[in-house]
């Protein structure tokens, strides 16, 4: 092997190190005193400077070497972090990454910024009056957190009044830190559920600065309708102890519920209240992480994205062979074959499903960028904004969180240069003057939903209004909802800004988010309120290969309709739709709007006598689509078009059937949109 | 979407203060005069929330919780009653009516606000 061979390896180890390296410091920032987080910079800096030695990136090498010698100064108590420190240390990361791609510093800039900030930690180390102290985010009134253990166990009829205790939990969430298990070993079997009942029940510790009193007034109008315990278990925030929280969840899992004793047994055996943590800080820690060390050797490996990328293509084949294999044995019709195509299937599927999760990776792995955006852009806007994510650890397809990174930076550069206000605009305004952004995300279905939520100063549907009738892309007289207005912002050339900033508001960017986002078979939406803050959807399916579908024709073609979209069939008279005035039609009580596929597609031939309605989930509620047949469900391997059809909007690719027919899988939101355009019935 | 909130009250004091400060926080508000004339609204639009006074002529609040939790539509919003007596007796038969909290009168916007989040997001 070659030495450049091991070369890769130490560009993909120290890249994940300098990763590290960034994340230590975003926490670093907030608990400026923290040993561990201090020791992980150290530790991060340390490795990068021996590999780097060893692998002829000597340049990197003497550069984290002064790095190092800095932190150790901070270690060893002869230097306190400061912004300075913190600033430097940030640059110096995002140089260490210009480095190693350019090890050689072939680059002028690079070789200039390489010795002036090589000059700057150098003047650090030596430099040891302090300045700029950043104040210990709330040291003074750590003392008083204490954490409390909450039982709360609501009625089972609790919905009848109108609550939902998941509002409870959300408040006690905006107490403090809070960590809730929730119970579902009460619901019943499924044919005994009454959905009109709550069957869950929870145990949560939060730790919090406010009293039991406030707790409990959290619970004031449920308190006659629930059994709730609330207890002092440690006196200060024992939620950050990762140990601690991983030892309850497994118990919550594993046990019915935890139980106050339990925990308090833990946090005996964790020595986590402070008086006793104190005197026996050091040992219990360090045992604590040698085993950590030991378990993420063995718990993970590394694959390279081109294998993954080869052993889903072969799943797809699989999927595809299986059906032909299905189809192939039905016809047959021997007995013992059908038992052994069968558990073939069953393998198959499992197979497709534990490479799908293989593929997928947790939303997190993008969040360093968006948190060092947001920190250094508000900075530099002088705006005071904490970014925050929720649901981080929901997963998607890596092809999409790769091409998803760059529209979430826009869109948050967005956010920061036009949504979140300055301070002082924020005080006027009543606001708290620190703005915020949340990251949510979920899963929703086979979608994953993906949430930039900011409390700034929203967008006036009026400005959007006036601007789109100004750039022509409206007339006077259109009558638009303010979803629709919202829309327009994703309209090619389209800003609004009054002042256009090196930020952002160039006017390109929006149009080509969405489309990056089209283009995984992905919707985005806003939603906004003058000086509340803009919540801006982004809805993805789950992966972008293999879909389940429903299997359809129309005439003598085949169609697939994404089940996920599917919501019930019914059975309809062709005359009875035919005659149908507006294309509107009642069923179970309720008006739905229709297309006719055939007519819509320009299909001539005579239409059965009964036909089938599928009404499908639409942007605006439920639509109805008119097919000949159904045939059932079907697993369907989703192949392009190909470069000659990729402008057409209906069909969103094909796929092979298991007798080697082509069926197209329809893409039904858009498909809608366009039939809808046509007839003006849904707007 | 704005959400849409029900207040039913007597007192036209009460109506405006509790109007003007839902309209505020961007809820969009309809009123009734009483239990009576609160029950035009019920007829299957979306609401989100109805806060009622307790006592009121024609119809009071009681009984209007309990019209209220027999309409299908309406069998799960969350009820809050405004209330001066903080007696429990009257919280209890509210409560068994169907209500889900109380605002104790008089009260102040922010409690209002702070109660309200209790039972609506």
């Amino acid at each position: 092997m070659s030495i450049d061979k091991f070369k890769d390896k130490f560009k993909e180890e120290a890249s994940d190190n300098i990763n590290d390296l960034e994340n230590a410091l975003l926490e670093l920032e907030k608990n400026t005193t923290n040993k561990d987080l201090i020791e992980r910079v150290f530790r991060a800096m340390h490795s990068l400077k021996g590999g780097g030695a060893m692998f002829g990136f000597t340049a990197l090498s003497e550069f984290t070497h002064n790095l190092e010698t800095l932190y150790d100064k901070v270690r060893n108590g002869l230097k306190v972090i400061d912004r300075k420190i913190l600033d430097i240390t940030f640059e110096a990361a995002d140089h260490m990454k210009s480095l190693l791609a350019d090890e050689l510093m072939t680059n002028n800039e690079i070789k200039t910024k390489h010795k002036q900030l090589a000059a700057n930690i150098e003047s650090l180390i030596s430099d040891d009056t302090q300045t700029d102290v950043i104040p210990k985010s709330g040291s003074s009134s750590e003392s008083s957190i204490k954490t409390y253990y909450i039982y709360f166990e609501p009625n089972p009829d609790i919905f009848a009044n109108g609550t939902n205790p998941l509002y409870l939990i959300d408040e006690l969430n905006s107490l403090g830190n809070c960590k809730v298990f929730a119970h579902f070993n009460k619901i019943p079997p499924i044919d005994e559920i009454d959905i009109n009942k709550c069957y869950t029940y929870w145990e949560i510790l939060l730790a919090t600065s406010t009293d039991e009193n406030s707790i409990a007034d959290v619970f004031i109008f449920v308190e006659d309708q629930c059994k709730l315990e609330i207890d002092e278990v440690a006196d200060n925030d024992i939620t950050i102890h990762a140990d601690f929280i991983h030892a309850i969840t497994r118990l919550a899992i594993e046990k019915k519920d935890v139980g106050i004793v339990e925990i308090k047994n833990l946090i005996k055996k964790l020595k986590l209240n402070a008086n006793v943590a104190l005197a026996e800080l050091n040992e219990p820690e360090k045992r604590i992480e040698s085993s950590k060390v030991k378990e993420t050797t063995i718990s993970s490996i590394r694959v390279s994205s081109i294998k993954l990328d080869q052993m889903m293509n072969l799943v797809s084949e699989l999927v595809t062979t299986q059906a032909r294999l299905t189809l192939f044995a039905e016809k047959t019709n021997n007995t013992e074959l059908n038992a052994i195509v069968e558990n073939m299937q069953k393998l198959s599927r499992q197979i497709r499903d534990n490479a799908f999760d293989i593929v997928l990776i947790p939303i997190e792995t993008m969040l360093i960028r968006f948190q060092r955006l947001v920190r250094d852009l508000s900075q530099e806007l002088k705006k005071n904004v904490v970014f925050e994510a929720i649901g981080a650890e929901t997963e998607l397809d890596k092809t999409i969180i790769e091409t998803l990174t760059d529209p979430i930076l826009h869109i948050l550069r967005n956010c920061l240069d036009h949504g979140i206000e300055l301070p002082e605009v924020r005080k006027k305004l009543g606001k708290p003057e620190q703005g915020k952004i949340i990251l949510k995300s979920f899963y929703s279905g086979t979608n994953v939903h993906i949430q930039i939520i900011d409390d700034g100063a929203g967008i006036d549907p009026e400005k959007i209004r006036k601007k789109a009738i100004q750039k022509g892309i409206i007339s006077e007289n259109d009558e638009l909802s303010d979803t629709e207005i919202f829309d327009l912002v994703f309209m090619p050339g389209f800003s609004t800004a009054e002042n256009v900033t090196d930020v952002s508001g160039r006017g390109v960017g929006m149009d080509v988010v969405k489309r990056n986002i089209n283009e995984l078979r992905g919707d985005v939406v806003v939603d906004s309120e003058i000086n509340k803050g803009t919540t801006l959807t982004i809805r993805l399916p789950l992966t972008l290969s293999i879909i389940d579908g429903l299997l359809v024709r129309i005439d003598n073609d085949l169609y697939v309709i994404p089940l996920s979209v599917v919501n019930k069939i019914h059975v309809v008279d062709h005359d009875s739709i035919s005659s149908k005035f507006n294309n509107l039609i009642v069923l179970d009580g309720v008006q739905y709007s229709f297309f006719v596929l055939r007519n819509e597609l320009g299909y001539k031939s005579e239409p059965p006598k009964t036909e089938r309605l599928i009404l499908v989930s639409y942007e605006t509620g439920l639509v109805g689509l008119v097919v000949d047949e159904v045939f059932g469900e079907n697993q369907a391997v989703l192949k392009s078009l190909g470069k000659l059809y990729k402008n057409q909007a209906l069909i969103s690719g094909a796929t092979i059937l298991g007798d080697g027919t082509v069926a197209l899988v329809l893409d039904t939101n858009k498909m809608i949109k366009k039939f809808s355009k046509n007839s003006e019935i849904i707007n | 979407m704005a959400k849409t909130i029900l207040i039913v009250d007597d007192s036209e004091s009460i109506r405006e203060v509790v109007k003007f400060t839902l309209e505020n926080e961007g809820y969009t508000v309809l009123v009734g005069v009483d239990g009576k004339d609160a029950l035009k609204f019920l007829d299957g639009q979306t609401i989100d929330l109805v806060i009622t006074d307790l006592h009121m002529p024609n119809m009071d609040g009681i009984e209007l919780i309990k019209h209220i939790r027999t309409i299908e539509a309406y069998k799960r919003i969350p009820i809050l009653f405004l209330t001066t007596e903080s007696q429990v007796s009257r919280k209890m038969e509210a409560k068994d009516a169907g209500a889900t909290g109380w605002i104790i009168k008089p009260f102040v916007p922010t409690k209002l606000l702070e109660a309200l989040k209790k039972v609506i997001r």
